[in-house]
């Protein structure tokens, strides 16, 4: 008798630890002995976002002594994958930094909480609402937006100076561009400009400003080959004259300025969002000047405000509460938005937006700058694109490489790209 | 391979772990003596179960998930949906940037492999033949095999190879700007390839274990026959070497249908440019992860194993016509 009674409780031992591997690995409720709440927070950036969120994570403890918060970060390819996976295993974090282009997907597969039941902790009426429409998917609020951004073209401002180009100012069209572009090539000698043809974030905002679009409201492409191809033809046309990068270097972006030509000073102007061309003032300093992009030739305005990155809860979380609690103070409190600045973009919070734009110093105030000379000319943003657009951005690169080298026509590559683009939007 | 599947095996392994290390320890620990031949059997499986729990939990049950995600359409976020054999048939059919894989991948191991052997065998010539050092030098050609399947080789070649690195500097030097290896579709796979002969350390060793066992006499009768070095090399080398050649070839051809880091970090993780190093491999990662496509990337696996089955086999097959073991002679 006592040996079995030994056993089983050897069984039982062995079970419990089990147990807490289990939920070790699978994230399950994890209050811990001295009844705290953790969190976990999961987000894509660099070093410098790092410092940034690590304050604004202490300070919220500090606010609310029972919620821990553990937070892990890397860069954004990676985060993408590891966080497909973890949605996989049953295992996301908490509190979940979302990509506009990964809105869809999370809510489409009940990986995120509606916020509705929420919204007494996370009040969201100082937010502008076309901006919150872009964290909704089928009518419910999934995410908030962190911040706003707009795209821009970052510019050597002296090396353009000394060719004769005036500051481009809000308006300027893709005709003024090229003009510009040719003076600072013949006073440089060396390309100008990186070449926009491989990002279809360009293409949009090129599309955009003939009044078209990249999806429908269900979801579908909304351009046709034959636009796409005036795109790559246009851009080719720019390349083979020397005006923007060669293929062999325009193949290399990766989406971190190291590996950007204007990141490697062999390009002067380039074209990027604007709070992640800070990375540029490490090479340029005060040189480092931010332009709107070009319009159309009606002057309609392509770029628009769009969500830096967004913020939602986990569906699985056990701590929904605590949860919306964090956000509300990432987003809503004087102390996170003095900590954060704009570098999530410019505060979503109409008081914080205020509030840190009139403190702003460096690059911080062009950006500031840049979206003040924009206010009420821009066009709300379009809904987060559909499921299955998440991996369609390097497919664009890739295929607007066939063209660069030469491999393809610029209607053959769009072909392509529609077609690809087709399997991957089916449901 | 496998590891496509692990996500779904790895959340079940700690489950399996629990019974059966239970039940297989309580049978192991009855009465003292000599026990009777069941038991003793028992105490086979006790010792045993760390690798046969290993052995299914982390290999055989992700394969076999990894088969029944091949039939179907999985998007990692949503159930999977049985879809019979279609991932098998869009790879033939609809898919030309796998065919495009294939051929860089064929492309690959019909140059690189070759070239490393060669060399290998080359290196371990002279290091057989030199009286002083041949440790040192041993050692030092084998370092890279050992570092060069790292991640942090793979990036520092990158940055050789890549626009005003070491290489490009050197030929811009002697009038051949080409602007960077690794960014021109045309040289980007030579500069993988390249990577992958410098690691010819491990095949280098083999061959020279298998030159100090060829018989010295043989080398002396031949000398006294008038058998110049190449006739040599030719008569008694190659044929006396002739089943570790065999041996690396096959190692080396396995491991080269799957490369996968020097082209991940080459192209950083793209296959690029213009998808001159896709290889099958960097297509499988980026169906699987990059575009949420695990059943068609579990299908891609499976064909992988498949392709490397039948090469090993044909491998083995030509093997009897110029494979030579001594004790065929002998018997």
């Amino acid at each position: 008798m006592p040996a079995s009674r030994t056993r089983a409780s050897c069984v039982a031992a062995v079970a419990i630890a089990l147990c807490a591997t289990l939920s070790g690995c699978g994230g399950g409720p994890s209050a811990a002995a001295d009844g705290k709440v953790t969190l976990r927070f999961t987000w894509w950036g660099n070093a410098d976002r790092a410092a940034r969120t690590e304050k604004a994570v202490t300070a919220f403890e500090r606010a609310h002594p029972s919620i821990d918060i553990q937070t892990s970060y890397s860069t954004y390819d990676s985060y993408k994958q590891k966080l497909a996976t973890q949605a996989a295993g049953g295992d996301v974090p908490d509190l979940i930094q979302l990509d506009y282009r990964q809105i869809s997907q999370y809510a489409g597969s009940d990986v995120l909480l509606d916020l509705a039941g929420q919204r007494k902790h996370l009040p969201t009426d100082k937010m502008d609402p076309a901006l919150l429409r872009t964290g909704q998917v089928g009518g419910r609020q999934y995410a908030l937006p962190m911040g706003i951004g707009t795209q821009t073209v970052a510019y050597d401002k002296k090396a353009w100076r000394a060719a004769g180009v005036k500051d481009p100012q809000a308006g300027w069209s893709w005709q003024d561009w090229v003009r510009a572009l040719r003076k600072v090539k013949d006073d440089r000698g060396s390309y100008p400009m990186t070449d926009p043809g491989a990002a279809e974030d360009q293409f949009e905002i090129w599309l955009r400003g003939q009044g078209k679009k990249l999806y429908t409201k269900d979801g579908q492409i909304a351009f046709s080959a034959g636009d796409l191809a005036r795109w790559w033809s246009f851009t080719s046309a720019l390349r083979k004259e020397g005006l923007v990068s060669p293929a062999t270097d325009t193949t290399q972006m990766s989406g971190s300025v190291e590996d950007a030509p204007m990141g490697r000073e062999k390009s002067l102007a380039e074209f990027n969002w604007d709070a992640p061309s800070a990375g540029y003032e490490a090479m340029y300093g005060d040189r480092l000047a931010l332009a709107p992009t070009p319009t159309g030739e009606d002057g309609t305005f392509g770029q628009y405000y769009k969500p830096s990155m967004l913020l939602g809860i986990a569906s699985g979380s056990e701590h929904p509460r605590e949860a919306a609690q964090f956000i509300d103070f990432f987003l809503n409190s004087d102390k996170a938005a003095d900590i954060l600045g704009v570098d999530r973009g410019t505060p979503v919070n109409s008081t914080q937006r205020r509030r840190v734009l009139s403190t702003v110093t460096g690059f911080q105030k062009q950006v500031a700058r840049l979206q003040t000379s924009l206010q009420g000319k821009l066009k709300a943003p379009p809904a987060a694109p559909p499921r299955g657009d998440n991996g369609l951005q390097s497919t664009f690169q890739r295929d607007y490489d066939q063209v660069s080298f030469e491999k393809l026509s610029p209607r053959e590559a769009a072909e392509n790209f529609l077609t690809e683009a087709r399997a991957e939007l089916r449901p | 391979m496998a590891n496509t599947s692990t996500a779904p095996a790895t959340s079940a392994a700690p489950a399996g772990t629990g019974p059966k290390a239970d039940t297989t320890a309580g049978t192991g620990t009855k009465g003292p003596g000599r026990p009777p031949r069941r038991e003793r059997q028992g105490a086979a499986w006790v010792f045993l179960s760390p690798w046969v729990l290993g052995a299914s939990v982390l290999t055989l049950l992700p394969m076999a998930v990894s088969l029944y995600l091949s039939f179907t359409d999985y998007n990692l976020f949503d159930p999977p949906s049985w879809i019979g054999l279609r991932n098998y048939v869009q790879m033939f059919t609809e898919d030309p940037r796998l065919l495009r894989s294939i051929g860089n991948t064929l492309l690959y191991v019909l140059v690189a492999v070759p070239l490393q052997l060669a060399l290998a065998l080359a290196v371990a010539l002279a290091l057989k033949s030199m009286r002083r050092g041949r440790n040192f030098y041993r050692s030092a050609f084998y370092a890279p095999s050992l570092l060069g399947a790292s991640m942090s080789i793979a990036l520092v070649w990158r940055a050789i190879f890549n626009d005003g690195g070491t290489v490009d500097n050197l030929m811009s030097g002697l009038g051949f700007h080409i602007g960077g290896w690794v960014n021109q579709p045309g040289w980007a796979l030579v500069s993988v390839a390249l990577l992958t002969v410098w690691q010819f350390g491990a095949p280098m060793v083999i061959f020279l274990a298998g030159l100090q066992q060829i018989p010295q006499d043989l080398y002396e009768a031949a000398a006294v026959d008038g058998a110049g070095r190449w006739r040599q090399f030719a008569s008694i080398t190659l044929p006396m070497l002739s089943p570790v050649l065999f041996f690396n070839l096959v190692l080396q051809t396995i491991q080269a249908f799957q490369v996968f880091t020097p082209a991940f970090a080459v192209s950083g993780g793209r296959g690029g440019p213009a998808d001159s190093t896709l290889f099958y491999t960097l297509y499988l990662y980026e169906r699987g992860f990059t575009a949420s496509h695990m059943g068609y990337a579990s299908a891609m696996a499976w064909m992988l194993l498949l392709a490397i089955g039948i090469v090993t086999a044909v491998l083995f097959r030509t093997s009897r016509s110029w494979v030579f073991y001594a004790n065929e002679e002998a018997g």
